[in-house]
């Protein structure tokens, strides 16, 4: 009887609301990954970032998500036909991009406000942009359109802040968590930073624990079989999970 | 040619899903049984019997009176679930699904997802039959268990051992035949189409072809209404924006999940109104590129719902796409990695520009590389 009455709740929902109003969970698509060809990928757990979710880098200054960040946008500048950079404080450096071998012509940078960036965000992930990197928080009351519109159209979202607001932590699917460990030095000279990588919180898989970076700064010309992102091999107690599934 | 049958129920009685399992007998009251379920075939009905004596050999079956338009609604549905899955189909309100998947890659797998959909739409597992055209593979499919295939390879050898009332024969006929002593299908593929046709007329020598395997009829080839339309009533009506929006947000996704099915896209777009004070309102507009994806249709629409000022309670909303084209900038995708199509982004850039400036959305372009000042490395030009 129960059964019955729910079925028809259901339908009823779906009369008035439309057919994608309410949907089983079970009937539910999982998340597809984009491979980035970047570490990221197995800390994700799904070989690659979730397309339609946002994913979160975060940690302290000159920890190296922003690197990572960028090598991520370089990756989608050569796949998609549209990657944006949301930069609200307009501190995006082009330069700082080149080692990565971006393709430009792919790159978009939207500089707003703050407030009106969400809105931005919000329009070109429901346009089906490939691609869209925030470096910045979001307005809170922009995140669940963002959210909604990004999982319609399958766009890889990721977010790029020092500590984020309970909203933003709360509205990721994927957050890792970077923390420097030691500073690289080359001939008496800084040339890059160790990093360790953590899943902080993952919806689409079981976290799959750390995983440590070598960061190479762009120095110079760049050799083209010079890596500026390299993960130090992993040891066996690397692979403990950190937390548990939010 | 190869061409794969899928029998269902009749259509008529596909629509009433909650009387599988018992005696149905559809037809008007003054008339003859027009369809008739497995249930009530061993009463002794048939499908051409007058109704009330279907009613009198199996009381206790209910009795429908037909709904043409369901069933042909129920028919338009059927095709379009199977419209993606073959070049050529066709489908009977009589429950009779046919696929030329001649020229098909994998024709396995449009064959077990034609199954499936049938399954979905009918709710009872289809018989299937695979044969060189559309009447050897029919009478394959009757020979079929219920979601099961027969394939048929040389359809004459296969027709032969069978009865000659398989041909779709008037009664009379069918007695002639078996005056003749025509009895099975390969009795009359042995003789000559003329001699049959002295006896039965045209269909003599259409039955004839038939019984040969030589399969004279060719497939009406099913074609989407180039229309297609969304309504949602509203009771209580209402005069909330939000609720506007929310419904044809609903309503867009499911026009396009339509359209990508079809591979259309919309060229002109129309929005109706209809307020509970009577007079409706509507709007129209002709667009350059046809809209297709739910994006680009309710960036239009939502447009227009958001600076509508509605007199008074809506009762209706109705979004109809009166042209459809095939949406050939689709093909785009393949060029275009894995993103939506550029036209959508491009149009979003441009809203956001209008808004906000010009400036808002910016491309880097390489300068002057080697500067050491970095404001010269990269000049910004609007996107």
């Amino acid at each position: 009887m129960q059964a019955t009455q729910l079925e028809h709740a259901i339908s009823t929902i779906r009369v008035r609301f439309g057919s994608q109003a309410l949907t089983r969970a079970g009937e539910l698509p999982p998340p597809q990954p984009w491979p980035s060809s970047t570490p990221l990928d197995r800390l994700s757990g799904i070989e690659g970032l979730p397309r339609g979710r946002l994913t979160l880098l975060t940690g302290s200054g000159t920890s190296g998500k922003l690197t990572i960040a960028l090598s991520l946008l370089a990756a989608a500048t050569r796949e998609f036909a549209h990657a944006v950079v949301i930069d609200p404080r307009g501190d995006f450096d082009p330069w700082s991009l080149s080692p990565f071998d971006p393709e430009l012509s792919a790159l978009s940078v939207v500089r707003l406000d703050p407030e009106p960036s969400g809105e931005a965000a919000t329009a070109l992930a429901r346009a089906g942009a490939g691609f869209i990197l925030l470096m910045g928080e979001i307005p809170e009351p922009w995140l669940g359109p963002l959210e909604a519109s990004a999982n319609r159209s399958g766009t890889v979202l990721v977010g790029v802040v020092d500590a984020p607001g309970r909203a933003l932590a709360h509205a990721s699917s994927l957050s890792l968590g970077f923390s420097r460990i030691d500073w690289v030095w080359d001939r008496g000279e800084l040339v890059g930073l160790r990093t360790i990588t953590r899943c902080l919180k993952n919806r689409v898989a079981p976290p799959l624990g750390e995983s440590e970076l070598e960061i190479r700064y762009s120095l110079g010309p760049q050799l083209p079989f010079s890596k500026p992102v390299i993960e130090v091999p992993l040891e066996k107690a690397e692979m403990e999970c950190v937390s548990a599934v939010v | 040619m190869r061409v794969c049958c899928g029998l269902t129920r009749h259509l008529e009685l596909a629509k009433r899903t909650d009387l599988y399992g018992s005696p149905v007998v559809v037809g008007r009251w003054d008339d003859h049984v027009i369809a008739a379920s497995e249930e009530a075939l061993p009463f002794g009905v048939a499908p051409g019997m007058p109704l009330r004596q279907a009613e009198h050999l199996c009381p206790q079956a209910t009795f429908l009176a037909p709904d043409p338009e369901a069933a042909a609604r129920l028919r338009e549905l059927i095709s379009s679930a199977l419209y993606d899955l073959a070049p050529v189909v066709e489908v009977k309100v009589e429950g009779i699904a046919w696929l030329d998947v001649s020229g098909v890659v994998r024709p396995g797998d449009s064959i077990r997802e034609a199954r499936r959909r049938l399954r979905t739409a009918i709710g009872r597992e289809p018989r299937l039959g695979v044969g060189p055209g559309p009447f050897s593979a029919r009478v394959a499919a009757t020979r079929a268990r219920p979601g099961r295939v027969v394939h048929v390879e040389d359809a004459r050898a296969f027709l032969a051992p069978l009865p000659s009332r398989e041909l779709a024969l008037d009664t009379e006929q069918l007695e002639r035949l078996d005056l003749l002593g025509l009895r099975t299908l390969g009795a009359v593929a042995a003789i000559g189409p003329r001699e049959l046709e002295s006896q039965l007329g045209r269909e003599g020598r259409h039955a004839v072809l038939l019984a040969r395997g030589a399969e004279p009829d060719e497939l009406t080839p099913w074609r989407p209404p180039q229309f297609s339309s969304a309504h949602r009533q509203f009771e209580p009506p209402i005069e909330d924006r939000e609720a506007l929006l929310f419904v044809s947000r609903a309503l867009c996704g499911d026009l396009a999940d339509e359209l990508g099915l079809r591979g259309a896209g919309a060229k002109r777009v129309r929005v109706r109104l209809v307020y509970e004070s009577g007079e409706p309102e509507e709007r129209s507009s002709i667009v350059r590129h046809p809209l297709s994806s739910a994006a680009e249709l309710f960036g239009l629409i939502g447009g227009w719902i958001k600076e509508w000022q509605p007199r008074a309670p809506i009762t209706e909303l109705w979004i109809e796409l009166p042209v459809l084209e095939a949406a050939g900038r689709r093909q785009l995708r393949l060029w275009a990695g894995n993103d939506g199509t550029s036209e959508e982004v491009a149009a979003a850039v441009e809203r956001l520009q209008e808004r906000h400036g010009a400036l808002v959305v910016l491309k880097p372009r390489p300068a002057f590389i080697s500067s050491p000042l970095p404001d010269q490395r990269f000049e910004w030009v609007s996107s």
